[in-house]
């Protein structure tokens, strides 16, 4: 009988964000292991090399799986020329990647490092945070998974500030958002401009729809276009502790670089954005305008930028 | 320490060692460190927080006796990462007046995980005792147990490598010379440059290399610099801008319980950053001024190289 080749974790290439549930179990299986949730730090590595953390060279990959059996990838961006809190954290990524696709909740996630304190306290948005269970690929084999609790006791979060029927990061928000500006994009009138700035506002304004800002009463929605004329698109997702809310243009980063997966080619060439949109409050307590200019300036200077604000009702 | 009547800073954000003692022994408490719930609820009245009217407030006790005080502040107009957590402050004003390390602290509320991760840039953050006053039984307990398994300095630098309240000196090479033919405008300039520049010096950036410091004037020409502090786990870092609010209230006295935002008295402002840096503060400054004091002109002078001690 030939004996069974050793494959290594280490040969697993993965090029998308998202593994489905029906694909999540079929490695699952391929990999020996009984259940999705033990396939998660086999992945780890995988994740990491699809980082892009140019300024501090450390690569930082979460793997999460969802209540819909689905499995999330989570990688961290760094952004040079920009302060350190335009980062987005591994952690972070996994959960915007998550609510981008609909997702209701995270069970558990396998992080290639232990989770820093920023990226506990985001945690603490999702219902239910101090059951998600945690595994540190690098504190050795083998390692276990632990409740969130473990890592952030006596934790401060939405509980303290909100009532428990507001919605959480993950469920469905759907902020009132009525744009003040004329709906049709502008003084051009070419066919494809006209039809990238439409598509730009109406994924902007539908991610403000979406984002969770239950704190500031500002929710904002940021859109990206391509190269390739492809849009996409990110929520606000604000933090009780707010310093850790993640900002509309790296949650719009996120649905970017998922999108973009595993283009190797791509990393090489940076962030190809020709255009963007911001949709936000008119005199917002918390505005994103003049930080969303500042961050194309350092990562895409020739990107034109449109902003859409709404009146609260 | 039931029944120990809560006592007032008189709106001071630092106490000097003798009057802290002193302080101690009016209110009862064997322990100096018993002290520093009591003077929790008033300094809450300090913060500055017009956005969640929630305030909060953080006091410490430093190496040699000292108190100091921090508050929480909120900068309407702009991202919630502009804000300044009551910790954050308390650290950051410890580190203006030299203070080399934070024993304890009393803090109204349980510090969140940012906070957790901020404090793990001083060097045997783990020992630090916490207090926390809205906790039903309130004790001392190390920050150890309030991040388990932590992630920080230890994990990236080396052990000689100064932490923050550690001097730092870093160097900046050459920095733009202000002009200065005596008129009282350059003199303000030359002083608010070398304020900027001695805080960027003194500033902890051993992750990107790019320390910074910014300097305000107000409208009756005192000067306030803060440092850039940075944090291993990135986006927790503190602006140079904040570092010199920081400056601004808790070394020019924090008068009134004011939340306008309108307060924020900044006629002029200094920053000094690395030329063409991987971590730049520059547009970020001017925008913060914007939202918080748009008359103030900043004026901005780069280093070529630096070296991080």
């Amino acid at each position: 009988m030939e004996a069974k080749p050793v494959r290594s974790t280490a040969e697993i290439r993965l090029r998308r964000f998202v593994i489905e549930a029906d694909e999540a179990s079929a490695m699952a299986k391929d990999w020996g292991v009984a259940t999705a949730a033990e396939l998660l730090p086999l992945l780890v590595p995988a994740a990491q090399r699809l980082a892009r953390p140019p300024i501090s060279n450390y690569h930082v990959g979460a793997v999460g799986l969802g209540s819909s059996g689905r499995i999330y990838l989570g990688v961290n961006l760094e952004f040079p020329g920009l302060p350190l809190h335009h980062s987005v954290h591994a952690e972070q990524f996994l959960v915007t990647n998550a609510a981008a696709h609909g997702e209701t909740a995270i069970r558990c996630i396998a992080v290639s490092a232990a989770p820093c304190g920023h990226c506990r306290q985001f945690l603490q948005e999702i219902r239910g945070a101090a059951e998600i269970r945690i595994l540190v690929t690098s504190d050795g084999n083998p390692s276990a998974f632990r409740p969130l609790s473990d890592f952030l006791p006596h934790p401060f979060g939405p509980p303290d500030l909100l009532h428990k029927d507001r919605p959480l990061l993950l469920e469905p928000h759907d902020n009132e958002v009525r744009l003040l500006e004329p709906k049709t994009a502008g003084e051009f009138c070419n066919g494809d401009g006209e039809g990238v700035e439409d598509r730009l506002r109406r994924a902007a304004e539908s991610a403000a729809r979406a984002a969770h800002a239950p704190y500031s009463g500002c929710p904002a929605g940021f859109a990206v276009a391509d190269g390739e004329g492809r849009v996409h698109a990110g929520s606000y997702e604000e933090s009780a502790a707010y310093n850790p809310s993640l900002g509309p243009v790296q949650a719009a980063m996120v649905a970017y670089v998922a999108a973009h997966g595993d283009a190797g080619e791509q990393r090489g060439r940076g962030w190809e954005i020709v255009a963007a949109a911001l949709v936000e409050k008119e005199a917002a307590a918390v505005s994103h305008e003049a930080t969303a200019r500042i961050f194309l300036a350092a990562v895409a200077p020739r990107a034109h930028l449109r902003v859409y604000r709404f009146r609260s009702s | 320490m039931a029944g120990k009547p809560a006592r007032s800073t008189g709106g001071r954000f630092v106490i000097e060692a003798e009057e802290v003692k002193a302080m101690a022994k009016e209110a009862g408490v064997s322990a100096v460190r018993d002290l520093l719930p009591l003077l929790v609820p008033d300094a809450k009245r300090l913060a500055r927080p017009p956005i969640s009217h929630y305030h909060v407030a953080a006091v410490g006790l430093g190496a040699r006796g000292r108190i100091y005080v921090g508050v929480n502040l909120e900068f309407p107009g702009l991202p919630l990462n502009h804000s300044v957590h009551a910790e954050q402050f308390l650290v950051a004003n410890a580190a203006a007046h030299g203070e080399s390390s934070i024993l304890c602290f009393a803090v109204s509320s349980f510090p969140c995980g940012h906070c957790r991760q901020f404090l793990q840039e001083i060097r045997g953050a783990e020992e630090i005792e916490i207090l926390v006053t809205a906790d039903a039984d309130p004790a001392f307990r190390p920050l150890a147990s309030l991040l388990p398994h932590h992630f920080g300095p230890y994990d990236l630098l080396h052990k000689g490598a100064p932490r923050l309240l550690e001097p730092h000196h870093n160097e900046l090479g050459a920095v733009e010379a202000a002009k200065d033919n005596g008129t009282a405008g350059e003199r303000l300039e030359r002083r608010l440059r070398e304020a900027a520049e001695g805080a960027a010096r003194a500033s902890h950036a051993p992750y990107s290399g790019c320390p910074s410091g910014l300097a305000v004037a107000d409208g009756r020409g005192r000067v306030y610099a803060g440092s850039y502090v940075e944090s291993a786990a990135y986006n927790p870092s503190l602006g140079p801008v904040q570092a010199a609010m920081i400056a601004c209230l808790a070394v020019g006295g924090g008068e009134g319980e004011s939340e306008s935002g309108e307060y924020w008295d900044v006629a002029e402002a200094v920053l000094v950053e690395k030329e063409a840096a991987a971590v730049s503060q520059e547009a970020t400054a001017r925008i913060f001024l914007e939202a918080v004091a748009p008359s103030a002109h900043l004026k901005v002078y780069r280093f070529r190289s630096s070296a991080i001690v």
